[in-house]
C-alpha cells in the first residue's frame, strides 16, 4: 500500500475585500504526521485549514492531495475528515447514526455499518453511549463523538480545529494523550489547528507557526523552540515566553545591564540588537549582573521569578529552595549559547 | 408587596377584559349555532334555550349542504401549503446560507408583498387568470394565493435557517453530504419546528381567504367562507345556519392550532455545539 496523505499547499493567498488573510502559504505535509499549524487567533491557521478543507476557496494558489490538483474540488470529494472546534454533532440523530453518516454518504454497505461504527466507537471509548443523543452527553463524550465520527471512515487525512479547547484542563491533558496514541495507531496523516503551543509541542511531529497571514518558521517543535528562528516566535513559543531585551552589541557579544556578556554568533559592535533568553536559562550566579527579586510565583515544584535588571523585566526560572524573597537582591549570569540574538528592524535571527 | 399585588390585579383585569371581547363573538356565534331560527331571533336574547343540531344536520345533509365547499377549501388550502412549502424551503435556505447577489433587496419585496392592499391587485389579478382561462379552477386561485403565502413562508423560514449553526453542515459537507441531502438529513430535522409553524399559517390563511376566492372562483371551485353567502339573501338571513357553517369552517383551524402549538419554539439544536446541552 502506498503512504496516502501526501499535503502540499502552494502559495495559498486568501483576500477577503482588500484584506489578506493569508499571504502566500507553502507547507509540505508527509504521510502519517502529525503536523500543526500554531498561531494566535486571526493569525490564519484556521483559514488554512478550511481551505485545505475545502470549505473555503483560495483566492489563488494550488492544493494538491496525494500529487493531485484538488483546488476546485468539493470538500465532499476530497476523501478527508474533520473535527470541528464546536464538534458539529448532528443533534437530532444518535451518537450510533452520527457515527454512521460518513459510511451512509459514502454508500457504505448496510451490513458493513454497524461493525464499523461500533470499532470507531470502541477506540475512542464511547461504545456504551450509541443510543444517547448528543444532547444527553458530557463536553468529553461530545468531543469523542465527534472524533468517532471523524475516524469511522479511514479518510486520508484527519483535519482537527481546536479539538481540546472547549474541555477542561485535566480532560485536556489526558485527551491530548490519547489523541496521539489515535493517530499514532491510525498511521493518518493529522493536521492540528491550535493557538496553545504547549498542545502543538508535545503532539506535532512537526508545526508551523502562524503570524498574520504568514509562516514564520516550519519544523519540529524542538528544533523551533531551540533556535526561533524570528521574535514574533521566539515569543511565542515557550512558557512562560522568552525574555526580550533591546540593547546594543560590543565586540563578540551584547551589552546587558551594563556588562558585557559574550555570545556564539560573531557581531560587528554597536548595532542594536534584541536578546533573547528563556526563563529557564538565565542562570543564577553570585558573580553575575544584579537583580531585584518583584514577584515570585511559586509553582510548586520550582517557581518563576519577576525580576527587574537595570530597570528592565527579566522572568527566570528558579528551582532551588528555599525561594528568595520579594525584594532580595540577587545576581544572574547567561551561557553564550542560551542566547538567541535577533534583528531588531527585521524581527529575524541574527 | 401591595403595588405589585396591585398591579397584577390591574394586568388581569384589562386582559380579561381583552380575552372576553374576544372570545364573545366566537361564543354568540357557537350558541346560535345550537338554536332553532325562532330562538336566535328572540328579544330579549334567550341564554337558556333547548340546545337542536338541526343546523348542522341542514348545512351537512341539507339541500344545501357544505360539504362539497369544504372539499374545496381543503383542495385550495392544502393544494397551497404543499406547493408553497416545496418552493418555500429551499429557496429560505438559500437566502439564509448563501451569498446571492440582491439578497438584500429580495428581503424587501418579501415584505412588500404582504404590505399591499388586496383590494389594489385583484383586477390584475382577474384580468390575468382570465387572460390564461384560469378562473374558477384550482390552479388559478392555488397560484394567486402563492403570490401571498411564498414570500410569507420564505421570509418566515428564513430566520429558522438562519439560527443553525455554519459548522454542522460544513461537517456533513466533509461527511460526504451533497447540499441538498444535507439539506434534507442535517438541516431539515433540526427546523421541523419552524416548517411546522409555516404550514399552518399557511394553511389557515389558504383557508381563511375570503376577497379573492369571492372574485376568482365560481361553480367549481367554491370554498367554505364563499358557501357562507348561500345563507345571506336580501329577504332573510339564516343565522343558526350561518353560525353552523362558521363553526364548522372553524373547527379545522382550531385542531391545527392545538398540534401546532407543541411545535412552536421547541429549541430543537440543543447539544449541537459547544456543549449546549448543558444549559
Amino acid at each position: 500500500m502506498t503512504a496516502r496523505g501526501l499535503v502540499q499547499l502552494e502559495k495559498i493567498v486568501k483576500k477577503h475585500g482588500s484584506f489578506e488573510a493569508l499571504k502566500g502559504i507553502d507547507i509540505e505535509i508527509r504521510p502519517g504526521e502529525f503536523f500543526a499549524l500554531l498561531g494566535p487567533s486571526g493569525s490564519g491557521k484556521s483559514t488554512t485549514l478550511r481551505i485545505l478543507a475545502g470549505l473555503d476557496a483560495p483566492t489563488s494558489g494550488r492544493i494538491l492531495l496525494d500529487g493531485k490538483d484538488v483546488t476546485g474540488a468539493d470538500a465532499r470529494a476530497r476523501d478527508i475528515a474533520m473535527v470541528f472546534q464546536s464538534y458539529a454533532l448532528y443533534p437530532h440523530m444518535t451518537v450510533a447514526e452520527n457515527i454512521a453518516f460518513p459510511l451512509e454518504m459514502a454508500k457504505t454497505p448496510k451490513a458493513e455499518i454497524a461493525p464499523a461504527v461500533r470499532e470507531a466507537a470502541a477506540k475512542v471509548k464511547i461504545d456504551h453511549l450509541l443510543d444517547r443523543k448528543p444532547g444527553q452527553l458530557s463536553g468529553g463524550q461530545q468531543q469523542r463523538c465527534a472524533l468517532a465520527r471523524a475516524i469511522v471512515r479511514k479518510a486520508r487525512l484527519f483535519l482537527l480545529d481546536e479539538p481540546l479547547s472547549n474541555l477542561d484542563a485535566m480532560l485536556r491533558l489526558a485527551t491530548r494523550v490519547e489523541l496521539k496514541k489515535l493517530q499514532r495507531s491510525l498511521g493518518v496523516t493529522a493536521v492540528y489547528v491550535t493557538h496553545d503551543q504547549e498542545e502543538a509541542m508535545t503532539l506535532a511531529d512537526r508545526m508551523a507557526v502562524f503570524r498574520e497571514g504568514e509562516i514564520c518558521q516550519i519544523g519540529r517543535p524542538a528544533d523551533v523552540f531551540a533556535a526561533p528562528n524570528c521574535i514574533e516566535v521566539a515569543a511565542f513559543i515557550g512558557s512562560p515566553p522568552m525574555n526580550l531585551l533591546t540593547t546594543r552589541s560590543t565586540a563578540g557579544g551584547v551589552l546587558i545591564g551594563g556588562r558585557h556578556v559574550p555570545v556564539a554568533a560573531s557581531l560587528e559592535a554597536g548595532r542594536a540588537v534584541v536578546v533573547g533568553v528563556r526563563p529557564s536559562a538565565v542562570r543564577f550566579d553570585p558573580a553575575g549582573i544584579p537583580v531585584t527579586v518583584e514577584v515570585v510565583e511559586n509553582l510548586g515544584d520550582a517557581a518563576i521569578l519577576d525580576l527587574t535588571l537595570d530597570g528592565t523585566p527579566l522572568r527566570a526560572r528558579y528551582d532551588r529552595f528555599p525561594l528568595p524573597r520579594e525584594g532580595e537582591t540577587m545576581a544572574v549570569s547567561f551561557a553564550p549559547e542560551d542566547i538567541h540574538l535577533f534583528d531588531p528592524t527585521t524581527g529575524r535571527r541574527i | 408587596m401591595k403595588g405589585h399585588k396591585l398591579r397584577l390585579a390591574l394586568l388581569l383585569s384589562v386582559s380579561g377584559l381583552f380575552l372576553l371581547a374576544w372570545i364573545f363573538p366566537i361564543f354568540w356565534s357557537l350558541l346560535n349555532a345550537f338554536k332553532s331560527e325562532q330562538d336566535v331571533l328572540a328579544y330579549p336574547p334567550k341564554l337558556i334555550f333547548s340546545p337542536t343540531l338541526a343546523a348542522f344536520r341542514d348545512v351537512l345533509f341539507g339541500p344545501t349542504s357544505i360539504v362539497p365547499n369544504l372539499v374545496s377549501s381543503f383542495i385550495i388550502s392544502i393544494g397551497t401549503t404543499i406547493v408553497t412549502m416545496v418552493l418555500a424551503i429551499p429557496a429560505a435556505y438559500a437566502l439564509a446560507r448563501l451569498r446571492v447577489p440582491g439578497k438584500k433587496w429580495s428581503g424587501f419585496y418579501v415584505l412588500a408583498t404582504q404590505m399591499l392592499p388586496p383590494v389594489g391587485i385583484i383586477i390584475p389579478y382577474f384580468l390575468i387568470l382570465r387572460d390564461i382561462g384560469w378562473i374558477d379552477t384550482y390552479q388559478g386561485i392555488i397560484l394567486i394565493y402563492l403570490s401571498f403565502s411564498l414570500p410569507f413562508a420564505i421570509w418566515l423560514l428564513v430566520s429558522y435557517f438562519e439560527d443553525l449553526p455554519f459548522e454542522m453542515e460544513e461537517a456533513a459537507f466533509i461527511d460526504g453530504a451533497s447540499r441538498l441531502m444535507t439539506l434534507w438529513r442535517i438541516i431539515l430535522p433540526q427546523v421541523r419546528g419552524g416548517v411546522a409553524v409555516t404550514v399552518v399559517f399557511v394553511f389557515l390563511n389558504a383557508w381563511n381567504e375570503f376577497l379573492f376566492a369571492v372574485v376568482l372562483s365560481g361553480n367549481v371551485v367554491r370554498p367554505v367562507t364563499i358557501s357562507m353567502f348561500n345563507f345571506v339573501s336580501v329577504e332573510q338571513t339564516l343565522w343558526s345556519k350561518l353560525a353552523a357553517v362558521s363553526a364548522l369552517a372553524m373547527l379545522p383551524v382550531i385542531i391545527l392550532g392545538i398540534i401546532a402549538q407543541k411545535h412552536i419554539v421547541k429549541g430543537l439544536t440543543v447539544g449541537a455545539v459547544k456543549g449546549g446541552g448543558r444549559r
